[in-house]
């Protein structure tokens, strides 16, 4: 592991230049440090949002045997450049009798939540923005403000299509957080740990990826926490929420310009944020592929962490794209049917599973 | 087929009928036609089908005047596909029918003064554009005991009902259809739909067109059967007027409704999927139609406006390449039937979403005249092209496609097996469309025979008819069609209580409605 | 699904169907990767692989001879049969100087594009040949008043895709024209 590239020297080296160099106390460096992650923040944000938005047209469109947008610059590369001007510079109006405070304030719950978990992936060694020895358990309670938001925006907007759409996805969404959570847990049994660094610590070594440690009861557990995942993230079969053929666009039907922009882009990175998670927890984040062969480890060592992260969460974004264009929507019962009948019991039956292989020493080593 | 009405008077009427469903076994109402008689009066003609024996027969009867209003018992005691038919007739021609329980106006806005299809109607162009007024209340007429109109409130809905309006403008109403739906949490209580957003007067306007005039109107209706509906037109013309087609018309009449009821179950099958979230299935079937489009375009000269029957023939002979694309687009279509049913038919989550959907008993299909595709899923032998053969159907081989399920999996399965059952036919036919004219010359001014006649055609979503009385004019005097429709969407109610909003949509997808089609 | 399946059974059954589904559709991704799927690039090949069918009706045009002289003889037949009153024929009597018998002569064919349902009728009264329909289908103006055409004063020479007046380019059941050249 010694040739991956330690982000945490970058960091080091900055703090030093504030401190040492430039003589600032520990507050103003800090202060500086922390504005200049939350711009980082927001900038990768905003550029994987329209990665994925434009990822999304293009990859539905070849599935449904179309070319997807080409008109806006080569290969239409410039579309979504194109939506979010459009969506910048829209009217935002407000529902005359809607609950104007809850009106307002859901869609940036909605963001918060979101911000909140994308600030929890881990790029890079050393390069986590988040990373409390609870991580796990505190990322699952962030990602949870998202339901609030929504719940308010259909309850706030005054639009019976709306409310609907909110007691859907409330339901939805604490029955999946169920599954979810079981999914992580069984990970932590293995790794010991909650927090994040440390969970793809644990992954690094030679065919060190949870998934093929864990084998079987980690595998189970990566196919549910994807399923639970797609739903917690609103996306189809699971859109119960937005349901475009039933209540037109759930929630978000009276919001309009970046009241509705924000909707849009914590859809979208939700989806970015499970299918980030997943590859951190199952597929060993930004560590490598290790094959225990010297000269083979090297080389993959040699390609940063980075990459190696992008990569695994992009191919489950990919993979959670194929999915949804794939399938029909499920309806609300058959949703909570399957989480509470289906992969609820298995995702217990799999903690104990994972257990049992832990500590009789199954996994591999 | 010439109509012989058995005629009832007012006192007699109710018995009657009666009668005739119990005692002679009429239980499918095919339709109602109200008509202004002239000096006989306003009236309805009953079109009556035992679905037994498929013997038809028809019924008129001449409303009688109490209070200056016109009145006739209803009938939707007997059949209660009646109920939407009868508050047609009494929005376009006044007749107030006793007994009925909600007589509010079908089509027309609540503030529109007259009755457009009576003779003495004069149109004025003053329209309010006010708010249009909707009452929550239906109206149930009844005679008291000295013969006195009375007039009773029937309420739709109350205070505390949880009332959302599915449409007019929504994703899948397949247009402007609005349902009114009452809900408790998620479950359906009841459905009321609300028609007319599309109301063209189509049978006003034809009144006063000659009969090649009227034909243009036909694929304007519901516009992926264009052909069906124009055959059923030019067809109960034809009849009247005794013309003689050559076989050559009857083949490529037949090849080009099937391959029109292709298009349309294509389009059917994509839309239930899109309807159910599924929209890549859908994009694969519009895909396909394309082809579908192309062959019959090169034809025809159209798309969805096909334009391609007439009075005494066809507008065109086929183009030189039909026979080799229609050939091909055979071979290319049987592999992508399984296709759609591989990534979407097949699915559990589809079998979820569609089985128990909806449901409809066969006694309740044939009592609210819910024919096509969705009786057939009920296991209703209403297949007009075999109950009633016109063109080649008498000759071709092919199977009326039946399913015993009575939900929406059971209207996705008759669709899907009968693009299989369309394809055979035109198998059958294409490589043996004989010689001849393609057009049989008609008279430049057409007129047609004093009487009465109505024919039928199968649809893709139910049967087709129309109904035309002449008076040797060389404009019809009334025609009316039985829109495949409008009885489907009175038959929302009964099988959507109880069931889920998502079934709603399901259901409406499953059983094919298309709304110019029920508005006209 | 049988009701009678178990619990495993069902679970068993529902993931095979799932994945037939999206076997479906990962091959319907990869076919024709490169070739550009079922999409038609109009604009881009109007000129080039473009397909309209002979028999489509675009628009209303008068059949002429070599010397682009027109056959219509104003008897407004066609006239009489549209359903939309689409078409406006104004015309006058005057004496044919050779055989010195009345006879009537055109002074305007007024058809409003606009107003047309392309049924046919017109074409099907006149007894002259004199009119047709035609697959010249950029109809689109900015003004409704451009749509209004006077056919017997325009020379029509196919519109502004005389390429396509036979149909345009091959087409084959089950295969688009996707590429633009």
């Amino acid at each position: 592991m010694e040739h991956i590239f330690d982000f945490s020297q970058v960091t080091t080296w900055f703090h030093d230049l504030l401190t040492l160099t430039l003589g600032l106390g520990d507050f103003w460096a800090i202060l500086i440090e922390c504005v200049l992650v939350g711009a980082a923040v927001l900038g990768a944000y905003s550029v994987i949002a329209m990665i994925l938005i434009f990822m999304e047209r293009k990859v539905c469109a070849y599935f449904q045997c179309r070319i997807g947008p080409v008109r806006v610059g080569p290969w239409g590369l410039l579309q979504v450049v194109a939506d979010v001007l459009k969506m910048l510079i829209k009217e935002i109006f407000f529902v005359d009798k809607a609950d104007k405070l809850l009106y307002i304030v859901a869609p940036f719950l909605v963001i918060f939540g979101s911000v909140g978990a994308f600030c929890f992936l881990p790029w890079n060694r050393g390069a986590h923005i988040l990373d409390f020895n609870v991580g796990v358990f505190l990322l699952t309670a962030i990602s949870s403000i998202g339901v609030v938001g929504i719940f308010l925006a259909g309850w706030g907007s005054n639009n019976k299509y709306s409310v609907v759409s909110a007691m859907r996805s409330a339901v939805q969404m604490i029955s999946y957080e169920m599954s979810l959570c079981l999914c992580l847990i069984t990970a932590v049994i293995l790794t010991g740990t909650m927090q994040v660094s440390g969970i793809v610590e644990a992954q690094s070594g030679p065919w060190g990826w949870l998934i093929v440690q864990g084998h079987v009861p980690a595998l189970i557990a990566f196919v549910v926490f994807l399923i639970a995942g797609n739903a917690e993230a609103n996306r189809g079969p699971f859109d119960m929420a937005e349901a475009e053929s039933e209540l037109t666009a759930g929630h978000h039907t009276e919001y309009s310009g970046m009241g509705f922009g924000f909707f849009y882009l914590a859809e979208f990175l939700n989806l970015f944020i499970i299918a980030g998670i997943a590859a951190t927890v199952f597929l060993g984040g930004w560590a490598p592929i290790q094959i225990g062969v010297e000269a083979f480890d090297e080389v993959m060592q040699y390609i940063p962490g980075i990459v190696w992260f992008m990569g695994k969460a992009f191919l489950l974004v990919w993979l959670l794209m194929w999915i949804k264009w794939t399938f029909p929507r499920l309806r609300i019962d058959q949703i909570l049917k399957l989480e509470w009948k289906y992969l609820m019991p298995m995702a217990l039956i799999n903690l104990v599973l994972m257990t049992v292989v832990v500590a009789l020493g199954l996994y591999i080593k | 087929m010439k109509l012989e009405f058995l005629s009832f008077d007012f006192e007699k009427f109710a018995k009657e009928m009666q009668n005739l469903k119990d005692q002679k076994g009429f239980d499918f109402l095919v339709t109602i036609v109200g008509e202004d008689f002239g000096e006989e009066g306003l009236g309805c003609v009953y079109i009556l089908e035992n679905t037994n024996t498929h013997e038809r027969t028809s019924v008129k009867t001449i409303a009688k005047v109490v209070d200056g209003e016109s009145v006739i018992p209803t009938v939707t005691n007997l059949w209660k596909g009646a109920d939407l038919l009868e508050r047609e007739v009494f929005d376009f021609l006044g007749v107030k029918f006793l007994g009925h329980p909600d007589m509010r106006r079908l089509f027309l806005r609540n503030d529109f003064q007259g009755y457009p299809l009576r003779k003495d109607f004069k149109a004025t162009n003053e329209y309010t554009l006010e708010d249009d007024q909707e009452p929550d209340y239906g109206l149930e007429y009844s005679l008291d005991k000295d013969g006195k109109l009375h007039v009773k409130e029937n309420r739709l809905f109350t205070n505390d009902d949880y009332v959302v309006n599915i449409g007019p403008q929504h994703p899948s109403t397949h247009g402007v259809l609005r349902l009114q739906t009452v809900l408790e949490g998620e479950t359906v209580k009841r459905v009321y739909p609300h028609l007319g957003y599309i109301h063209r007067g189509i049978e006003k306007m034809w009144e006063s067109m000659t009969y090649p005039q009227t034909l243009a109107l036909t694929d304007r209706l519901n516009y992926l059967c264009a052909m069906m509906q124009r055959h059923a037109l030019v067809g109960v013309i034809e009849e009247a007027m005794e013309v003689e087609l050559t076989d050559r018309i009857h083949y490529i009449r037949t090849i080009m409704d099937e391959l029109q009821r292709l298009d349309s179950h294509l389009l059917f099958t994509s839309c239930c999927a899109q309807d159910l979230g599924a929209l890549t299935a859908f994009l694969y079937g519009m895909r396909d139609r394309e082809h579908v489009l192309n062959v019959m375009e090169e034809t025809t000269g159209g798309r969805l406006i096909q334009n391609y029957y007439r009075i005494g023939g066809l507008q065109d002979d086929i183009d030189p390449n039909f026979v080799k694309n229609v050939k091909d687009l055979i071979k290319y279509l049987r592999p992508m039937i399984q296709e759609y049913m591989d990534v979407f038919g097949n699915n559990i989550i589809t079998h979820n979403r569609l089985e128990n959907v909806g449901p409809m008993s066969l006694e309740d299909c044939i009592n609210y005249g819910v024919t096509g595709p969705a009786g057939r899923a009920s296991g209703w032998k209403n297949d007009v092209r075999k109950n009633h053969p016109y063109d080649m159907y008498g000759k071709v081989d092919f199977e009326q496609c039946l399913e015993t399920s009575n939900d929406s999996m059971g209207r996705y399965m008759v669709h899907i097996n009968e693009m299989y059952q369309s394809l055979n036919i035109i198998e059958q036919l294409i490589d043996n469309i004989p010689e001849g004219d393609f057009y049989v010359k008609q008279k430049p001014i057409i007129k047609v025979p004093e009487g009465q006649w109505y024919f039928s055609v199968e649809g893709a979503a139910g049967e087709f008819g129309v109904y035309l009385d002449s008076k040797g004019d060389k404009s019809p005097y009334r025609m009316k069609m039985r829109p495949m429709g409008l009885s489907l969407v009175g038959a929302l109610d009964p099988m959507l209580r109880g069931q889920k909003i998502a079934d709603l949509v399901t259901t409406g997808a499953a059983i094919d409605i298309v709304i110019p089609d029920i508005d006209r | 699904m049988e009701n009678n399946k178990s619990y495993f059974g069902e679970l068993g059954h529902g993931i095979k169907t799932l994945a037939t589904g999206m076997k479906v559709t990962l091959g319907e991704y990869f076919k024709d990767y490169w070739t550009n799927k079922s999409t038609e690039q109009y604009p881009e090949n109007r000129k080039t692989t473009l397909h309209v069918s002979k028999r489509h009706r675009g628009r209303l045009v008068f059949k002429r001879n070599e010397d682009g002289a027109y056959k219509c003889t104003a008897c407004t037949l066609c006239e009489k049969a549209c359903p939309n009153g689409t078409i406006k024929i104004t015309a006058h009597m005057a004496e044919d100087p050779e055989t010195g018998k009345k006879k009537k002569v055109l002074d305007d064919y007024q058809y409003d594009l606009g107003d047309c349902m392309f049924c046919q009728l017109c074409t099907n009264a006149c007894n002259f040949d004199a009119i047709e329909f035609t697959n010249d289908f950029e109809n689109a103006t900015f003004d409704r008043g451009a749509l209004v055409l006077h056919l017997d004063k325009e020379v029509y020479q196919g519109g502004s895709l005389p390429n396509i007046q036979d149909g345009g380019a091959e087409w084959q059941v089950g295969k688009f024209n996707t590429k633009k050249k």
